[in-house]
């Protein structure tokens, strides 16, 4: 029991390392959005419970593909090959359309359980959370 | 006339169908062309470490003679536990709602050391494997329905291992993010004997907000999270179990029965203190009074027969409260679909919590502070270069 007690101890401090606490950060930022988004929607009790899954696929999609294209244009980028640089470039617009195809589907659903007028609240209170980041950011460097 | 305007008509809404599932097939394939890998389930793979321990309390009585042998009782516990996400299926309802099923596998590996000083010292183990299903209606309601065989053995000598089902039936419904009721039934060993009780819950406040939650027979606790990292619990709740005991120290005047029934159970009120470290873990400790103590000593042949609760024992005290202490280490494996302010996901994993492993809600999101400072690297996803 000693030794079983010696090792999740070990697993404790692997767990507790520097590069976990950069996702905890990712996920703090995530939260804040959500909460910075919910307090500008508004929504109904029973807008909310639609609501929230189907923004959150949603936001996982986008996500999943910006941070494919970012990973591979990463581990390619400057020294890609010429075939590699054309997968990139197909890679590329691929993600660009799939972006657009999946911001067109799910905007089309929301629509359906919170209508148009708060979409457009929607889009709005994210331009003004990313305005917050891009300043603080901006902030932060001078 | 009219057989081709209802040809057009059934040939329009062939069209307009084909082109439907046209545009909702390319709209997936181009994601699904990317080959990109998402996480299926909403549930983290989780892992609790659980130590407990309540210090000796002499016996005075001499009356029972077992009082004599005993002496003094105490506990040593260890509690290693998991749960695992085997399946998860979203699905679409019309009005938007997105309902889905889970299936998650439980374990669990509980060692028991009753320290009597008249004794030697027994390590009981129970052990058990079970299977979770919780439905979530996407609207206001989720079911929850749970099997959890697990055997008990004495370990340390001679002794039979014996067999039991714990098993529960819940209901959940969310009047709105701020209450919610529970109702169901549950057969459990936590009050220690064989009982079938029924499950009634309620909790005021939000999840990752202070909230006020009373879960019979399980727990009550008031909560304060704050910080996004830390959870502050005053609560009340029943720890206990039935166990098996070898007769090795002819405790049982009938020596011919290796083995007898060992049942525990306390009531602990005390608060709680949860730290959120990092993503994949989080620690716990937890300190109060541990009052209504009872111990018992059943006969199994002396209880055979009897489907119901163990009423034939050949020994059983009422102890005087003292102070325990707990101690707890949260492991969480693996990524999960985001489930940010979807009240009854946050419902299923509450509910999956007080079923089982008392993880401090591991896996709801609290909400942070508001930062001023960013880094680039954690806002990536959301900011591209072009926006600055």
């Amino acid at each position: 029991m000693k030794d079983l007690f010696k090792i999740f101890v070990l697993i404790t401090v692997l767990f507790s390392t520097e590069q976990l606490f950069a996702q905890t950060e990712r996920d703090k930022v995530e939260a804040l959005r959500v909460t910075f988004i919910s307090k500008k929607l508004e929504l109904t009790s029973s807008e909310s419970e639609k609501f929230w899954p189907l923004y959150n696929e949603y936001n996982d999609k986008i996500k999943a593909i910006k941070r494919n294209l970012r990973q591979s244009y990463n581990r390619k980028g400057l020294n890609a090959s010429n075939e590699e640089a054309e997968e990139l470039y197909q890679l590329d617009i691929q993600s660009r359309q799939a972006e657009t195809d999946v911001h067109k589907q799910y905007s089309e659903k929301i629509k359906t359980i919170i209508g148009a007028k708060k979409i457009v609240k929607l889009r709005l209170a994210e331009e003004e959370f990313k305005r917050e980041i891009i300043n603080s950011i901006k902030e932060k460097s001078e | 006339m009219k057989n081709i305007h209802l040809v057009f008509n059934f040939k329009s809404a062939l069209i307009c169908l084909l082109f439907f599932i046209y545009g909702a097939i390319t709209a997936q394939t181009s994601f699904d062309s990317l080959n990109i890998k998402s996480p299926k389930h909403y549930f983290n793979t989780l892992i609790v470490m659980d130590a407990y321990r309540k210090p000796d309390r002499a016996f005075k009585d001499t009356i029972p003679p077992i009082n004599k042998r005993l002496k003094s009782y105490g506990i040593k516990q260890f509690n290693l536990s998991f749960h695992i996400p085997l399946y998860t299926k979203d699905i679409k309802e019309t009005d938007g709602a997105i309902s889905n099923v889970h299936l998650l596998l439980t374990g669990n590996y509980l060692a028991l050391k009753p320290v009597f000083d008249g004794l030697s010292q027994h390590k009981l183990v129970k052990a058990g494997i079970g299977l979770r299903f919780i439905y979530n209606t996407g609207r206001k309601g989720l079911w929850f329905f749970e099997v959890s065989p697990f055997v008990t053995h004495d370990v340390t000598y001679p002794s039979r291992p014996y067999y039991r089902l714990a098993s529960s039936a819940i209901y959940s419904y969310n009047f709105s993010d701020k209450l919610n009721m529970r109702l169901g039934v549950t057969k459990s060993f936590l009050w220690g004997n064989r009982l079938y009780l029924p499950f009634i819950g309620f909790r005021i406040g939000r999840l990752d907000k202070v909230n006020l939650s009373i879960q019979f027979p399980r727990c009550a606790s008031l909560n304060f999270p704050f910080k996004s990292k830390y959870i502050f619990s005053v609560y009340t709740k029943p720890q206990g179990g039935m166990f098996n005991f070898s007769n090795h120290d002819s405790l049982y005047y009938k020596k011919t029965d290796a083995t007898f029934h060992f049942a525990r159970y306390e009531i602990n009120t005390g608060f709680r203190f949860d730290v959120r470290v990092s993503t994949h873990f989080n620690f716990y400790m937890a300190s109060g009074i541990s009052s209504r103590n009872n111990i018992s000593f059943y006969s199994e042949r002396a209880n055979k027969g009897r489907a119901g609760i163990y009423s034939t024992y050949f020994f059983t005290k009422d102890i005087a409260p003292s102070l325990y202490f707990n101690f707890g280490l949260v492991f969480k494996f693996g990524k999960t679909k985001s489930f940010y302010n979807n009240r009854n996901i946050y419902d299923a994993i509450d509910l999956n919590n007080t079923m089982g492993q008392n993880n401090g809600n591991a896996q709801i999101p609290l909400t942070p502070k508001k930062k001023s400072d960013y880094n680039l690297k954690s806002v990536q996803d959301l900011v591209d270069y072009n926006d600055f």
